[in-house]
């Protein structure tokens, strides 16, 4: 069973006096435990209503959103399905309760009626996990943007959820922030076996996870693992950027040279040295593009990748059309 | 022209708790510059920016600041001229947005600097019309039902609306999307037609590499060295001494330069890409 | 801006800090009633004597302390000057007058106490802030408060909303500022003398100020239900109150004090001493 699944989700919310926003549109995903899902698309693409609905903040106008099975629709089952997904908001200075950093994370624990030594146990372990134990007594005053934003992290850490969901969480952020969180946010996936959501609309901080999901005008238009840099359009009509080594990797191929499928920085230039040098690219960044290669697979996921490729074809026209739309309505 | 010479500035002094946010800063601007201002949190980059248009005053003893001939040291000020001359757009300056139609909100800069009403009412669509928005389709509309994108186009209107020469933009691309900063980018181009000198704070190298001719660097409250784009990018010490970061082109590039012939101050994807296609073709 | 004394805990682990913050209220209670016995010069030196103590013990600079004053200085010293050119002594001869302005041996006296007074009151609260996080504050209020939950009043609530607003206000007052400034430099005035301008004048502050404030109301309640917040239902706290010997010995202290302050004011025994003492 995945952790989070939405099918066919609808949801609008009201905008002026009589409109209507449809921030999601039959919107389709899953994931499993342990992944690591970046999930990008341009403001306005659905991206936090999206957020929202998967834990039960906000409810779908059509649909099923299932965590682990349960729908977010009962109440009865909000409080389980908050403790198996974190949610992590894009302002640090709004999701801090009190003004000492450790009273802060163990709020979430404190809602779970744990002992108090339990509680103590994962505030330092929360604390541990981002970075910040000598911040413990800290207020929020004093710490950067960077640093509140892990606070924030731990925070929701401390309730041990099994998929943490970052909702632009270094979208307010300055480059040195933003690496801190982004830091932060592998180590949690890779050593503590966290599934993450990344929701961003920096596509460098995209191209670290296993597996993208484009969103545009509320609709999923591509889901798949590296092998979407392929076709660079999906990421262009939601209006994205794709990370600059892909770019430049492309721009070269379109001049007869081929340096492989490097997806950040030091691939690319592994790749462009090798390729100057007249060596061998290494395999590993020509694959990154296969569906088979690079990315670890996790459970289902296999089966999910291999109709991406059908679908990016069929949502890609859609998905130009929605941006049309989308146009429309802003003017 | 914007000249500071010897700014300091100490925030709350004469308390056991100061803390000096700029230290003997010397720095020129000239008529037409698109200026960068770059440097980690808490630089000082908003103190000093913020001295342009007196919204904090130079302190006594602590350094003169001109605009063109308005002494800014000076006890007694002409604000509204100052600040007619130096228009100043904040990080997410959507959220100063008040009234109930765009057009009020951007005719509130121009009514506070005197202008009479019709006046008012040409410098508003003069503005909103710059800043790419269709007047007549979004005049009376609320600010507040206006799309991100369109919140941060309206608020700059209500700045440009005041007819600066000068404008300073503390990060004016912070949260947007791609299609959002560039969007704005352009915008602040075009602006740049009507406004002809332009000083920018930003944290984002690519911006600053593209559009800036001249970039200072400030560290802890001191203005490392005013540069050109190249100069600065191009020389590991001055980057090192000024804690820069590289734009993610001329990263890749610098790191080329080691194994092959590659310019190591390349600031452009397309100078970037024929140095490669250069290099593998001589190989 | 940022830097308002009240609410700005600062952890030094001393005794103090690690006392009850349900004794810490009540011996601030039972110190502000003191205060409004002292009467004599000698009392109000007995009890600044413990204040002082109480002061070292924390192993709070006394800087930090005095720098609670800071925004209310201003406000003792007008009173204190009101007090003196104002107070009438029938009885004795003014030691200088200008016009409706006299000053007497009284007046003099008068006025150092209220200052003095003023100055107390303020302390004790500040040092109070600066030795418990404001989450120990509402939990001991909440515990003191607790049998009011019988008569369902919301007690919790209402501690988590103290706690909420203690966080948010500073990042209020920034934003204020933030906002104020942006304004001004399209211009804008504040400096208005007539008070219906003025408040017209601030609109280009409040709206924006109050949009952003429901903005971040929502981040939190967004942010507070996310993190499996129930209400008090099932909650439990990391830092359990707990009230150990040391704590009784304080509160037991301070009583003695306050009897010490009672004598010193009703003199029920007619002691002599006192009244040498009574200025």
């Amino acid at each position: 069973m995945p952790l989070l699944e939405f099918k066919n989700v609808d949801y609008a919310y009201p905008s002026g006096d009589s409109d209507f926003i449809q921030a999601l549109c039959a919107a389709s995903l899953s994931v499993e435990r342990g992944e690591f899902v970046a999930l990008v698309g341009c403001n306005g693409s659905g991206k936090s209503t999206l957020a929202r609905l998967a834990n039960g903040l906000l409810l779908p106008d059509r649909g099923d959103v299932l965590v682990d099975g349960m729908t977010t629709v009962d109440k009865a089952n909000l409080y389980e399905i908050r403790k198996k997904i974190g949610v992590v908001f894009q302002n640090p200075d709004n999701q801090m309760v009190t003004t000492i950093v450790e009273d802060d994370i163990a709020f979430g624990p404190e809602n779970l009626g744990l002992p108090p030594a339990e509680i103590r146990e994962r505030v330092d372990w929360a604390l541990r996990c981002v970075g910040m134990s000598e911040h413990a007594k800290s207020g929020p005053f004093r710490l950067s943007g960077g640093q509140k934003q892990r606070i924030a992290i731990a925070g929701v850490l401390a309730i041990k959820p099994e998929l943490m969901i970052l909702d632009e969480a270094t979208g307010m952020l300055d480059p040195d922030g933003r690496r801190e969180v982004m830091e932060v946010v592998k180590r949690l996936n890779r050593e503590e076996g966290r599934a993450v959501i990344m929701i961003t609309h920096f596509m460098e901080e995209a191209a670290e996870a296993d597996r993208i999901i484009i969103l545009n005008g509320g609709k999923v238009v591509a889901d798949g693992g590296r092998e979407l840099f392929k076709t660079p359009e999906v990421f262009t009509t939601a209006g994205l950027d794709l990370p600059l080594p892909v770019r430049l990797s492309s721009a070269l191929r379109a001049r007869g040279i081929d340096v492989g499928n490097p997806i950040n920085i030091d691939e690319f230039v592994a790749a462009a040295a090798a390729r100057i040098k007249g060596e061998a690219i290494p395999q590993q960044i020509i694959d990154n593009n296969e569906k088979d290669g690079g990315a670890e697979e996790v459970g289902g996921q296999k089966d999910n990748a291999l109709d991406t490729e059908n679908a990016v074809e069929e949502e890609n026209a859609e998905g130009a059309e929605n941006a049309d739309g989308e146009e429309g309505r802003d003017d | 022209m914007i000249k500071v010479e010897r700014l300091s500035y100490v925030y709350s002094p004469k308390t056991p708790f100061t803390t000096q946010a700029l230290f003997d800063v010397n720095l020129e601007i000239s008529d037409g510059d698109f200026f960068g201002i770059i440097g980690s949190t808490g630089a000082g980059k908003s103190t000093l920016v913020s001295h342009f248009n007196a919204l904090t005053r130079v302190q006594k003893k602590s350094g003169t600041v001109l605009v063109d001939d308005i002494d800014l040291s000076a006890k007694k000020l002409d604000f509204k001229k100052l600040r007619s001359k130096v228009g100043m757009v904040f990080q997410y300056p959507e959220h100063q947005l008040f009234d109930d139609t765009v057009e009020k909100d951007v005719r509130f800069g121009p009514k506070n600097l005197g202008a009479s009403t019709e006046e008012q009412y040409a410098l508003a669509k003069q503005a909103i019309e710059l800043v790419g928005l269709d007047y007549d389709g979004i005049k009376d509309r609320s600010p507040f039902e206006l799309s991100g994108g369109q919140k941060r186009r309206v608020a700059l209107a209500g700045v440009i609306a005041m007819k600066p020469e000068v404008l300073i933009l503390d990060e004016p691309t912070a949260g947007l999307d791609p299609v959002g900063k560039r969007d704005i980018m352009e915008l602040i181009v075009r602006i740049k037609s009507v406004c002809p000198t332009v000083v920018m704070i930003s944290h984002n190298m690519d911006e600053i590499a593209r559009y800036c001719n001249k970039i200072a660097v400030m560290s802890r409250g001191r203005v490392v060295g005013v540069f050109t784009p190249r100069e600065l990018f191009g020389s590991r010490e001055k980057l090192e001494e000024g804690n820069v970061r590289l734009p993610l082109v001329t990263e890749i590039a610098s790191r080329l330069c080691e194994v092959a012939d590659i310019p190591h101050d390349v600031l452009t994807e397309d100078e970037l890409l024929e140095a490669i296609v250069k290099a593998v073709e001589n190989a | 801006m940022r830097d308002v004394t009240i609410g700005q805990y600062y952890p030094s682990g001393s005794l103090v800090h690690r006392a009850d913050p349900r004794f810490k209220l009540i011996i601030m209670l039972l110190y502000l009633v003191m205060v409004f016995f002292c009467d004599s010069f000698f009392s109000f030196g007995f009890l600044t004597f413990f204040l002082i103590v109480t002061i070292i013990m924390s192993r709070v600079p006394p800087l930090k302390v005095l720098r609670g004053l800071r925004f209310i200085i201003i406000i003792v010293l007008i009173t204190t000057v009101l007090m003196m050119i104002f107070y009438v002594d029938d009885g004795s001869e003014p030691l200088a007058e200008w016009g409706i302005f006299h000053i007497y041996l009284g007046g003099i006296y008068a006025s150092i106490k209220l200052a003095w007074r003023l100055l107390l009151l303020i302390l004790m609260p500040t040092l109070l802030t600066l030795t418990s996080t404001p989450t120990e504050l509402c939990d001991g209020l909440e515990s003191l408060l607790s049998p009011l939950k019988k008569l369902h009043f919301p007690v919790h609530e209402l501690a988590l909303i103290m706690s909420i607003a203690l966080r948010l206000v500073p990042t209020l007052i920034e934003e204020t500022d933030k906002i104020m400034n942006a304004q001004k430099a399209r211009g804008a005035q504040f400096e208005s003398k007539n008070p219906f301008k003025k408040i017209k004048a601030m609109l280009p502050v409040l709206i924006p100020l109050f949009v952003s404030s429901f903005r971040r109301a929502d981040d939190l309640a967004d942010a507070m239900d996310s993190r499996c917040y129930r209400g008090a239902k099932g909650r439990t706290r990391m830092n359990k109150l707990r009230c150990h010997i040391g704590d009784i010995l304080a509160l037991l202290a301070w009583c003695a004090i306050f009897v010490c302050i009672l004598f010193l004011n009703y003199n029920w025994f007619g002691w002599e001493f006192i009244t040498l003492l009574g200025v």
